[in-house]
């Protein structure tokens, strides 16, 4: 062929400054590092994005099977200027943020992708990403959506975030909301920690392999429950009843 | 017009309740509304107090200061914090105030202020 | 009167339970039933607080007796704030006393997480005076908060002991299957390394997060009956010895001395004095630890410390499970969780199961006489109970 299709497809990355990995001790004493993923490490990374996909519980499912196509689009060069965190804690997998770089002024996050439940992962690994944005990538501001119900809470109460309904935000779905530097200035005392640089045995035992999450987020035990109930917000019964006409649950 | 917080006063013993109740704590009597309604005193000091970081959902503030304030009188109140670093003990002056909003619904309470 | 017996026990995680409230009540009373191997009941008391407001379900032991096929036999609601549970089981003791009754039902359930937490803590909120301290934003952490101020001020706790109480419940809770939080905290992790002011930020100064009990899901059950169904089925003889309830003002601030819980102190007082046995006769205790300094001060309060000193034996590890007086082996609501209205029957789940041995890895040897603290507001209504092994 004359032409190669690819270079039409793929877009061209603006040189973008990695970020510095830190360290964290959680509420346990155990150390989580979170550090840049490299495009190769994308492979190692979606086996364990892939089994939420089914999680019907928290949102885990829209959150794992977007989360999977940019980790795939950013994978095979399809999203300019996309970059992917990931916090480790002994090697396994605890958390997966990720966003892009939109202009030198404008971060847009993506997804903050907890797979360890509880002791402020999630929180800790959001921080992180707009630590990213501000600081490393010297950007004004980052616009932000949640999907859950988690993510509203944290952006709403712990950042007081400003709003920004006439940008559109590239995930769709609710007017965007923008975490400023000066917003972040004040957050940052209280909700931005880490410690540099990250000691060799944590960085070398993180980098060594994306360890699978040893106790990852499960489904509702009793799917069928889910059908009884009066509230039912993630409409676990919806999905359930479909599959039960589909005849694939006794 | 000045706003108060109203204590209820036995009009058989004089012990003073804020809030109401029924019936006199100290002497028992038991005759309907036997209380006169006095205004509780806006200087004191205060007791204890906390900043809560959790907040009911229909507040738009972030942190709210709340505190028990041993009045002039000896009577106790809870009441909203509108003080930078308070400490156990400091003098108080308080002003009635909306102090919490549900929909069209102003509820008046007392906020504390450095004396 | 006749003496009252625990026949038959169960419970379900304290967790987040996506299954209808009714159920939440329903499969403890299962479990028990079974534990019992008994089919049928008289009575039914169903503990729950927030059923009409959270679920939209009101009238729920009418739901649950149904659900459970056990009509016609009487069944009843026990609405006493957080300390509904141990309210309900007072009333299926006097039941079964009073020769009413010879088989009786106590579920306690609660299903929190099905309301956002904001509307959880506002819910909870409703607890408080109207006039005098909700309508300012007063909550239970916030009356905790200022309680902890004036216990630190008065008696020198610190940060770092209550960081002990939450560290060694969340301890006792790795070893409770049934326990809401499965998280091994340290010391270092939530007070002293860097990053410990964000893993455990300020709820209501000086209490911090990991010093407030989760919202949680929840069922649990006991059976109670009488000596005579005892001989028939074969379950260790565990006696409900002893039952205590004192009320205190609704508002905080119109106590005398508001570091002091008069209505702990007394409810223990009469439990303790019911079951004719003393404080230091007690060999494991379940407290209501919504907040750490509770399990401090209630251990002050009923007679195990004296006043002021409840810290200082929770530095010698006094309360740990192998000390003097093992608090909360189960995790305790800090830890296990705390499904309102069925935190009493859950503590008292507990402590049935350490006095019939059965508490596997947390297991306090020797267990004889059990007592639990089930504390509804903030303060203003408790009940106590104690346990016998015979």
């Amino acid at each position: 062929m004359s032409v190669d299709l690819e270079k039409i497809l793929r877009p061209v990355d603006t040189p973008l400054p990695k970020f510095p990995a830190k360290y964290m001790t959680l509420a346990n004493g155990q150390e989580m590092v979170v550090r840049q993923a490299e495009r190769d490490e994308i492979p190692d990374i979606l086996p364990h994005v892939e089994p939420l996909i089914h999680v019907e519980r928290d949102f885990y499912n829209i959150v794992a099977a977007r989360l999977y196509s940019e980790l795939l689009a950013y994978y095979t060069y399809r999203v300019q200027d996309e970059y992917v965190l990931v916090a480790q804690i002994d090697g396994e997998l605890a958390a997966i943020v990720n966003g892009r770089s939109v202009s030198p002024d404008v971060g847009m996050s993506y997804h903050t992708f907890s797979l360890r439940r509880g002791l402020r992962v999630g929180a800790h690994a959001f921080a992180t990403k707009m630590e990213y944005h501000i600081d490393i990538l010297k950007q004004k501001e980052v616009l932000i959506v949640a999907e859950s119900g988690i993510g509203f809470r944290r952006w709403m109460i712990e950042y007081n975030l400003e709003k920004r309904f006439h940008i559109p935000h590239e995930l769709g779905g609710c007017p965007s909301w923008s975490l400023t530097k000066e917003l972040f200035d004040k957050a940052r005392n209280t909700l931005v920690v880490g410690r540099r640089p990250v000691p060799e045995h944590l960085l070398e035992k993180a980098k060594a392999g994306i360890l699978p999450p040893s106790d990852p987020p499960k489904g509702p035990e009793d799917l069928l429950a889910a059908t009884r109930s009066m509230l039912d917000s993630t409409a676990t019964s919806l999905i359930e009843m479909r599959r039960k006409q589909g005849g694939k649950i006794k | 017009m000045e706003l108060n917080i109203y204590a209820y006063k036995c009009k058989r013993c004089g012990e003073l309740h804020y809030p109401y109740k029924t019936i006199c704590k100290k002497c028992g009597e038991n005759d309907h509304n036997e209380f006169d309604i006095v205004p509780l005193p806006k200087n004191g000091k205060l007791l204890t107090f906390t900043t809560l970081y959790t907040l009911p959902s229909d507040y738009e503030v972030v942190t709210l200061a709340l505190g028990i304030v041993e009045l002039e009188d000896g009577n106790r109140i809870t009441g909203q914090l509108d003080i930078k670093n308070p400490k156990i003990g400091m003098k108080v002056n308080g002003k009635v105030e909306v102090v919490r909003k549900d929909l069209y619904k102003k509820h008046l309470g007392m906020i504390f202020y450095k004396a | 009167m006749r003496e009252v017996y625990v026949a038959g026990i169960g419970i379900t995680s304290f967790s987040r339970l996506e299954y209808p409230l009714v159920e939440i009540a329903a499969y403890p009373g299962l479990m028990a039933l079974r534990d019992a191997g008994l089919k049928k009941v008289d009575h039914l008391y169903v503990a729950n607080m927030g059923g009409g407001r959270i679920n939209g379900q009101t009238g729920l032991a009418s739901a649950v007796v149904d659900h459970m096929s056990l009509t016609p036999a009487g069944a009843e609601t026990i609405e006493n704030g957080p300390a509904s549970g141990a309210s309900a089981i007072k009333q299926g003791y006097m039941a079964i006393a009073s020769g009413m009754h010879d088989v009786v039902m106590v579920i306690g359930a609660e299903r929190m997480r099905e309301a956002n937490p904001l509307e959880a803590t506002d819910f909870v909120a409703t607890l408080t005076h109207p006039q005098a301290e909700y309508i300012y934003g007063v909550t239970l952490p916030a009356l905790a908060g200022m309680f902890t101020r004036l216990y630190m001020e008065k008696y020198g706790v610190t940060a770092r002991h209550l960081a002990m109480v939450a560290v060694k419940n969340h301890k006792n809770a790795m070893d409770n299957f049934y326990a809401h939080l499965h998280e091994d905290i340290t010391i270092e992790g939530i007070l002293d390394s860097p990053e410990a002011s964000t893993n455990n930020p300020y709820v209501a100064d000086p209490l911090r997060f990991y010093d407030v009990c989760p919202v949680s899901d929840g069922g649990a059950c006991l059976i109670l009956t009488t000596a005579e169904v005892m001989k028939k089925i074969n379950k260790p003889m565990i006696r409900l010895a002893g039952i205590g309830q004192a009320t205190d003002t609704h508002c905080v601030h119109e106590r005398k001395d508001p570091t002091e819980l008069l209505a702990v102190r007394e409810a223990a007082k009469q439990s303790f004095k019911m079951a004719g046995v003393k404080p230091s006769d007690v060999s494991v205790a379940e407290l209501h630890d919504a907040f750490t300094i509770l399990e401090i001060a209630e251990s002050e309060e009923v007679g195990f410390f004296k006043k002021g000193e409840g810290h200082l034996a929770l530095e010698r590890g006094e309360t740990q499970i192998g000390g003097k007086i093992p608090i909360n082996p189960s995790g305790g609501l800090k830890a296990k969780g705390h499904p309102v209205g069925a935190t009493g029957v859950g503590q008292a789940h507990e402590i049935v199961l350490q006095l019939r041995g059965e508490a596997g890895k947390r297991q306090v040897k020797n267990a004889k006489v059990g007592f639990t603290c089930n504390f509804g507001g903030f303060g203003n209504n408790v009940v106590c109970l104690t346990f016998i092994k015979e």
